[in-house]
């Protein structure tokens, strides 16, 4: 019998640092947080069970830093590293150096991770699998002639991506020949910056696509399941902001057919662990293999409240050598899950990041609503980071019910000191088009560019807020904060009551 | 009873604050807002029988509110506005800022090269993005007041121009 690791270390940060200690401590596992001087009163620090400074805010001082984090798993007596997503949980070396120092990587074995991590390597396989890919490039060029002709042979638009690409990072679109130098440079820029590996390669756009993505799990002993798609069409950015199961596009045959291809994709790839298989669906039906994430997800709450399954616990089990369990097996796809991500930006402004410090932050409760957080009150949104501060995750019975109450939950959500995209949601569920399954990855640009000023009661709004000024004035309690006020979050505010996979029966 | 003065955006309002029956009662312009406090700065307010969760917090001498998930700012008449942001920048055409914070990776023009209406002129990174920051207008470049790997805030101006007519 394989034992499951006795103490954790999290090789992350904010709110997947968060959530997975909360997996940890449903298998009564130790865990460690890693931080970095920006990160020294945050939420994932103060709630793990110990924790070890590693360094500066940059992230190749410390979150990236192979030699800090392996110091402190040797230090603390940590005998397996979950790296969360992000950050080194793709990073084929780093499992490496995890299996060479004795400690259990939490994720799939180098060999997967370097397979499937690289974009291009990754296309390979899926088509040897006999899965459909799009059109493009066999390898990485650097040259600026090859991506001439390659976007010249399938035709623009054209899509130019980071070979360790992910979360939109180092992905640039490209209209015309005009702008294509200037989006290579751009993306190996930034591909650099975030993977530490400037290659990019070029494959033709699906316009109008819906990104449909399977979960799947897979164990040492070549068993191998997906657990249903997350629908993830509403991005900005070419990042997801807004995520769903079940689709509205798939009926029980493409589900199959497209959770057959991923489970295919997987066992090819001789992968173990929790991943994602990403595909584009385009309007005739058409589905293409996009990518294969080799880690634990962002959006991975929805899958867990629909079926019930604490992916982070599985993913201990798996790496512990355990085969998958039998619960797993017996799933369903239980209701309807949406998820928001709640970013520090200014939807207002091209979804610039806002930067600052949350004077006030609150999270909604209710029946099926869960939020997975990385702040509280106090918190300081940098520039060091992404600016995700928080999911908010909603399970109803059905789609509509779902929309409604995730629509209640972002209102009353209650964050000040940073500007975010709560409005911007709001709109987008309370749109047509929305309700109507209506959506493809280019949702934000059709839907949302035109902005009618909402006539409705915005009058109503100033006069209101100026009433709130004016309740806040009156009050001795008044919050008056100072540039130099640096409040530690408060731990009773810390965790949400949320289970998963509990909020609805039957 | 209290009376106070705020503005939102260029408009000014006139709040008056009283207690009815042991609840706060603020009047704005016709209407009337009942409120209750739920904790330091979270209230419920009541008008016509309908209820707003309110987030409330004071600072740099501004109001930042939430209501139903949007944020509104709202200042004290009189004060000056001493908050410094991209927006405080705005009409103010011919020096260009960082619109966050971030780091300059890639400066796209040079004193003297004349520049179109949205042309490209510099690259911004916060947070693993770039942000291209495009002209306002067009003209001549003035001034260029960093390098490429330079921290630069959002108070100083990175390029200058001068104006075309």
């Amino acid at each position: 019998m394989n034992s499951l690791p006795t103490k954790i270390l999290i090789a992350n940060r904010s709110e997947i640092a968060v959530r997975i200690i909360r997996g940890c401590q449903a298998l009564g596992i130790a865990t460690v947080a890693v931080y970095s001087e920006a990160d020294n009163n945050s939420k994932h620090k103060l709630l793990a069970d110990e924790s070890v400074h590693i360094g500066n805010s940059p992230p190749l001082e410390s979150y990236l830093n192979f030699d800090k984090i392996i110091d402190a798993a040797k230090f603390t007596g940590a005998d397996a590293i979950h790296p969360g997503y992000g950050f080194l949980s793709e990073n084929a070396l780093f499992a490496e150096r995890c299996q060479k120092e004795n400690i259990k990587f939490i994720g799939p074995s180098p060999e997967a991770i370097r397979l499937m991590g690289d974009k291009i390597e990754s296309r390979k396989v899926a088509a040897e699998a006999g899965v459909p890919v799009t059109p493009g490039m066999a390898g990485c060029a650097a040259d600026i002639d090859s991506f001439r002709a390659e976007a010249a042979r399938v035709g623009y638009p054209v899509l130019i991506k980071a070979s360790a690409g992910g979360g939109g990072k180092g992905m640039r679109a490209v209209e015309n020949e005009s702008e294509l130098e200037a989006a290579i440079e751009a993306a190996q820029r930034e591909a650099q910056n975030a993977f530490g590996d400037d290659r990019v390669y070029l494959e033709k756009m699906i316009v109008n696509p819906r990104h449909i993505e399977f979960q799947i799990l897979a164990d040492e002993h070549g068993n191998c399941m997906h657990l249903f798609e997350r629908e993830c069409s509403i991005q900005r950015r070419h990042q997801k902001i807004i995520e769903e199961t079940p689709s509205v596009a798939l009926d029980e045959n493409l589900r199959q057919k497209m959770g057959d291809d991923a489970v295919k994709v997987a066992k090819a790839a001789n992968y173990a662990n929790a991943g994602t298989i990403e595909f584009l669906l385009d309007e005739n039906g058409d589905y293409y293999f996009l990518e294969m994430n080799t880690r634990l997800q962002v959006e991975h709450p929805i899958t867990e409240m629909v079926t019930g399954i604490d992916l982070v616990a599985e993913q201990i089990k798996i790496a512990a050598g355990e085969k998958l369990g039998k619960h797993l097996y017996d799933i369903s796809q239980n209701g309807h899950a949406i998820e928001c991500r709640i970013y520090a930006e200014d939807a207002d402004n091209n979804f610039m990041p806002s930067i600052g410090k949350l004077l006030f932050y609150q999270e909604p409760v209710g029946d099926g609503v869960r939020v997975d957080s990385g702040v509280a009150t106090g918190s300081k949104i940098t520039i060091d980071y992404d600016p995700i501060m928080s999911k908010l995750i909603v399970h109803a019975s059905d789609r509509q019910t779902a929309i409604t109450n995730m629509i209640e939950a972002l209102k009353s959500y209650k964050i000040l000191g940073v500007k975010t995209c709560r409005h911007f949601i709001t709109k987008i569920l309370q749109h047509e088009n929305f309700a109507n399954g209506q959506t493809f990855t280019n949702f934000i640009e059709t839907n949302m560019t035109n902005k009618p000023k909402s006539s409705n009661g915005i009058e109503t709004y100033n006069e209101l807020a100026v009433a709130a000024a004016a309740m806040l004035s009156s009050k001795s309690s008044s919050l008056l904060y100072s540039d130099t006020d640096d409040l530690p979050p408060s731990p009773w505010q810390m965790l949400g009551d949320w289970s998963i996979g509990s909020s609805i029966s039957g | 009873m209290a009376e106070f003065e705020f503005i939102i955006g260029d408009k000014t309002y006139l709040a008056e604050l009283k207690q009815e029956a042991g609840t706060t009662v603020i009047k704005v312009g016709d209407l009337k807002f009942s409120f209750k406090e739920l904790s330091p700065g979270h209230f419920e307010a009541t008008n016509n029988g309908k209820a707003y969760s309110i987030a409330a917090a004071k600072y740099q001498g501004k109001f930042l509110i939430d209501i139903d998930a949007m944020l509104f700012e709202v200042s004290e008449s009189g004060q000056e506005d001493f908050g410094v942001d991209a927006s405080a920048h705005a009409g103010e055409k011919d020096r260009i800022y960082a619109p966050m914070p971030g780091k300059i990776v890639k400066l796209l023009v040079k004193v003297g090269d004349r520049v179109s209406e949205k042309q490209p002129l510099m690259i911004v990174e916060a947070m693993k993005m770039e942000n291209q920051v495009n002209s306002p207008a067009a003209g001549i470049v003035k001034a260029v007041n960093a390098l490429v790997g330079d921290q630069v805030d959002t108070v100083s101006a990175v390029i200058e121009l001068d104006l075309d007519d």
